[in-house]
């Protein structure tokens, strides 16, 4: 087994903790669809740094594999995201999620 | 020998290929097309009947009774039916008669419905019937009868409704359909209870449990009951009658074929049919003889007090059944048949004449409005004389030999029973030969009415001419009416002629020795009792001619005008009677329980389930609220009291 350089684990992961529950915030918080998504971004890549972590401890590729598929699926949804946005902003609405409620109940 | 009969089988299937043919082409066939598949398959059919009768006829006596097995049908352990026709002496001549002269009809119908919409549905529905007789009559077991029993049932109820814009084509239609499923309902609980006793619906063995006495009395009674309720609700007797005259609403050549030839002797045909039930419980068998003494005499009266030229035809037929049925009830069956059949030949004809009339003078039926026609369709009147001296039964006319021949059987049966319906049957001669001879005077003699003058002006300027051969207009008749019409009428008015000498009374019998191989009678009239019946119902037909002249000459009704006119002319309101005994209670039944169950329980129930789920979805609606953040916080916030509850339940 290589021998580990730099911090141990729980730094990674009390790292990749502050930055999920920042993204998370950001999501529940902003009004922005545009900020919404990034918040999302760094939900996801708060996961990627905690696979990376648990990879780099276990000393196997998986986690970093697994990390990969998390950027290319993140890129796609990257994708949808901006083009709802692109949409609603061609319909001249306004760029705000809670403005966004048809499916009321 | 046991023959293959192949054409039994070609005279059941050919009318069906018609009817799918038609209903499966639909537009794709053109009018006309449709109504000459339905001829051809029906002649195709008669075509197979009559090879089979060949087959059978060169067949030896004794084996001249086959049951040709298609198929396992329905099977319920022992009892297993299968799908089965017969071929006898008595099949072979209803299978003629249906073919035949349903041939000639459905040819007729080309030429009288052309013109009309919707032919197509006519003509497949005509086809469907003939289909839906043979069932009934090539029935190899009771079964099967009760099929067939039910889809004539069904086609009646499609034509007499065929105008269906009319309501009274409508309200008479399902009064047939309501009235024969009554019919139908008693008929099967026959069969039940005939099932429940022997196991099977075969006509064999079910005969054989009847004559050996396996069946008691009292079930043989209520089997017999059962089935003569369906035989007197199909052929229109007391006190099923009252379909029939409103029957009149379809078009003549349904009135023609179905309510006079075929379908309403269909009972005749039943108790000939399961004539060993019947004997079995004689009672029963003097019933239905009764019926058709009531029938035959009622029906004759108020046929002297109709103004509709097809109801006093209608009513006809109702008197005629009425003597089939005193044949049949004292088990004279080979003159039963014989009297259907030459009764399927003069009504047919009387009716397809009297549709010529009703055509040429664009579908007037009321007599007061006709008259004087005798000049101007002379075709025509030659036709419907035929048929009247037919019908009142005037030698040599088919009417004569076979009428006759019943009340000399109810001669020959004796006792009270035998001498009322003797009598009866008598009297019922004398009014044949009134109302007959009354509707003939009121149509064809005395001064045309404006109507026909008015009708008549133009009829007769054209030459006669190709073009009416098809579609022609309405207006422009050219002489009396298409070939297609004209021709079969003048076949039936050879048949109402010759039909007669098929059974010569004294002389040769050969149609009742034919019926005899399948329903040996039971009375056997002498030929001086033949001799002195004939000579007074023939005397009495000329004295109902006489009485029908008088009044017409004196420019009267027969029933004097009056009360008793009144009471005729409105069919002694049995009608009104049956309305307030079974139509209005049963309304007032069904609203009271409408008002006091249906409405406040069932509905009121289902409302409130309905309200009930409404409210619950409105309350669930309100956690929608369609803001995202707030189903990101759900989320988030189960994600953390998930974890909570995993990190303290560990």
């Amino acid at each position: 087994m290589i021998a580990m350089l730099g911090p141990e684990i729980p730094f990674y992961l009390v790292v990749s903790g502050i930055l999920f529950a920042i993204g998370a915030l950001g999501v529940m918080l902003r009004r922005s669809p545009l900020i919404v998504l990034l918040s999302l971004e760094i939900m996801l890549n708060a996961c990627n740094l905690s696979l990376i972590g648990f990879s780099r401890l276990l000393g196997d590729g998986d986690g970093q594999i697994f990390a990969l598929s998390v950027m290319a699926v993140a890129a796609a949804e990257v994708v949808v995201g901006l083009g709802l946005i692109v949409a609603i902003a061609r319909r001249r609405l306004d760029l705000d999620v809670d403005e966004m409620q048809e499916l009321r109940g | 020998m046991s023959g293959t009969f192949a054409g039994a089988w070609v005279c059941l299937l050919a009318p069906l290929a018609g009817f799918l043919v038609i209903l499966l082409g639909g537009n794709r066939i053109r009018r006309q097309e449709a109504g000459w598949i339905s001829t051809l398959s029906v002649f195709i059919g008669f075509a197979g009947a009559v090879g089979a009768l060949v087959e059978l006829w060169q067949s030896d006596h004794g084996d001249r009774h086959h049951v040709l097995r298609a198929f396992t049908w329905l099977r319920a352990g022992d009892f297993a039916p299968g799908l089965e026709i017969t071929v006898d002496t008595l099949a072979i001549v209803m299978m003629l008669v249906v073919t035949g002269v349903g041939g000639l009809i459905v040819l007729y119908s080309n030429g009288y419905m052309a013109g009309e919409d919707e032919q197509r549905r006519y003509f497949a529905y005509m086809s469907f019937f003939v289909f839906s007789m043979l069932v009934l009559v090539q029935a190899g077991n009771l079964l099967l009868m009760l099929v067939g029993w039910g889809l004539v049932g069904l086609a009646s109820y499609l034509l007499i409704g065929f105008y269906h814009r009319r309501p009274d084509a409508i309200a008479a239609a399902k009064k047939a359909f309501v009235i024969n499923a009554v019919g139908d309902a008693l008929f099967a609980m026959g069969l039940f209870l005939l099932i429940a006793k022997t196991g099977t619906v075969d006509f064999t063995t079910a005969f054989d449990a009847a004559e050996n006495g396996e069946l008691t009395s009292t079930v043989a009674g209520l089997i017999a009951l059962g089935l003569l309720g369906g035989a007197v609700a199909k052929s229109a007797q007391i006190p099923f009658h009252t379909w029939l005259p409103d029957a009149m609403e379809g078009p003549t050549p349904v009135s023609a074929l179905i309510h006079a030839a075929t379908m309403v002797t269909a009972g005749v045909y039943l108790i000939c049919r399961v004539h060993p039930i019947f004997e079995a419980a004689p009672s029963i068998q003097h019933t239905a003889a009764i019926l058709g003494l009531v029938t035959l005499l009622v029906a004759g009266l108020i046929g002297l007090a109709q103004h509709d030229i097809k109801r006093v035809i209608a009513y006809s037929t109702m008197s005629q059944i009425g003597y089939m049925f005193v044949a049949a009830g004292i088990g004279a069956y080979g003159f039963a048949m014989f009297h259907l059949v030459t009764h399927a030949f003069f009504k047919a004809l009387l009716f397809l004449a009297a549709g010529v009339v009703i055509h040429h003078l664009d579908g007037e039926q009321d007599i007061r409005r006709m008259g004087g026609l005798r000049r101007l369709m002379p075709y025509t009147h030659a036709v419907f004389l035929i048929g009247t001296l037919a019908l009142v039964g005037i030698p040599p006319l088919a009417g004569f030999w076979s009428k006759d021949a019943v009340l000399a059987s109810a001669l020959a049966t004796g006792g009270g029973l035998g001498w009322v319906l003797y009598v009866g049957g008598l009297a019922g001669a004398l009014l044949t030969g009134a109302y007959s001879f009354r509707l003939y005077y009121r149509v064809f003699h005395g001064p045309p009415s404006e109507h026909v003058v008015a009708h008549s002006g133009h009829g007769h300027v054209h030459e006669h001419g190709p073009e009416h051969g098809g579609a022609h207009d309405r207006h422009a008749h050219a002489g009396e009416g298409p070939g297609s019409m004209l021709w079969p009428v003048g076949i039936l008015a050879a048949l109402s002629v010759v039909g007669g000498l098929l059974n010569v009374a004294g002389a040769w019998h050969p149609f009742t020795h034919w019926i005899d191989e399948t329903a040996e009678a039971l009375v056997e009239a002498s030929v001086a009792e033949e001799y002195i019946t004939s000579a007074i119902a023939v005397a009495l037909g000329l004295a109902g001619y006489l009485i029908a002249k008088r009044a017409f000459d004196g420019g009267r009704e027969i029933v004097p005008e009056g009360t008793a006119f009144t009471v005729l002319s409105r069919k002694l309101y049995v009608d009104e009677l049956y309305a307030a005994l079974f139509e209005r209670p049963l309304q007032a039944a069904s609203a009271t329980i409408r008002d006091a169950f249906e409405r406040p329980v069932v509905q009121g129930s289902l409302d409130r389930i309905g309200t009930g789920a409404q409210e619950a979805s409105t309350l669930a609606g309100r956690v929608q609220t369609g803001l995202l953040r707030s189903y990101a916080f759900a989320i988030a916030a189960s994600v953390v009291v998930l974890g909570v509850v995993f990190l303290v339940v560990r």
